[in-house]
């Protein structure tokens, strides 16, 4: 595997009519029809999740159980990743977005895709923004 | 059905941990090591995967023309989850 979902870009590929989600709905297209090497992880899926159950956004009901059927096995948290999470110097990162990097470079993975401009800067992790069709043609090419 | 046989190297300490690991579920090491397989490279069946996929693609959800805002969604369940569940410790120091 060599790059991560975050959520936004998981939410945003149920939304319809808009540039951004056609961008996220292509990504997970990829991932899941044509098996690009992309996954997600336990702690990316809560978030949908957690969104989702609390209903502030319409039109997300059962998009988590779907995605979990179309994406995993999901990438293990693991105790290794939170270790590392505590270790990371990141001090501008959120500790979910310090377990989505510690996820990555346990697991070897470069990329991270998120419209999240907090993830800039990580060492071993770069963003790639999912409303970048060059950046993410280069991702799906491998 | 198990039909096909591998035959692996591993370390002692990776050893004792899957012994040890399967001493305290009860199974065997090699039950502990399929279903390790199974965990990690398996997931849904293409059929599976694929009706998800378009599921998805069916869904209209209506969300913020700001990923930023998004995110603050996602922050802020964190901290209204955190503000209600938490009831005060009896003689623990407060924040102000």
């Amino acid at each position: 595997m060599t790059f991560l979902l975050d959520a936004n870009v998981l939410v945003y590929s149920a939304e319809r009519g808009s540039d951004r989600g056609e961008a996220c709905a292509r990504i997970l297209d990829a991932v899941i029809r044509d098996g690009a090497p992309g996954g997600t992880s336990p702690a990316v899926l809560e978030e949908v999740w957690d969104l989702e159950r609390r209903r502030r956004l319409a039109g997300l009901e059962g998009l988590t159980e779907r995605l979990y059927r179309g994406l995993g096995p999901l990438l293990p948290i693991t105790d290794a990743v939170f270790a590392l999470a505590l270790k990371l110097d990141a001090p501008a990162s959120a500790t979910n977005d310090r377990i989505h990097l510690a996820t990555c470079l346990v697991n070897d993975i470069g990329l991270i895709v998120s419209a999240d401009r907090g993830l800039d800067g990580a060492e071993g992790v770069q963003r790639v923004d999912p409303s970048d069709r060059r950046a993410v043609d280069r991702m799906l090419a491998g | 059905m198990l039909s096909e046989r591998l035959q692996i190297l591993i370390t002692p300490v990776q050893r004792r941990r899957l012994e040890a690991e399967a001493r305290a579920r009860s199974v065997s090491v090699g039950s502990l090591v399929r279903d390790a397989v199974d965990g990690r490279y398996g997931g849904a069946p293409a059929a599976d995967r694929l009706r998800a996929l378009e599921q998805i693609r069916a869904m209209d959800a209506t969300l913020p023309g700001d990923p930023a805002d998004l995110d603050r969604l996602i922050d802020q369940g964190r901290s209204e989850v955190a503000m209600r569940g938490l009831a005060p410790v009896p003689g623990a120091p407060t924040c102000a």
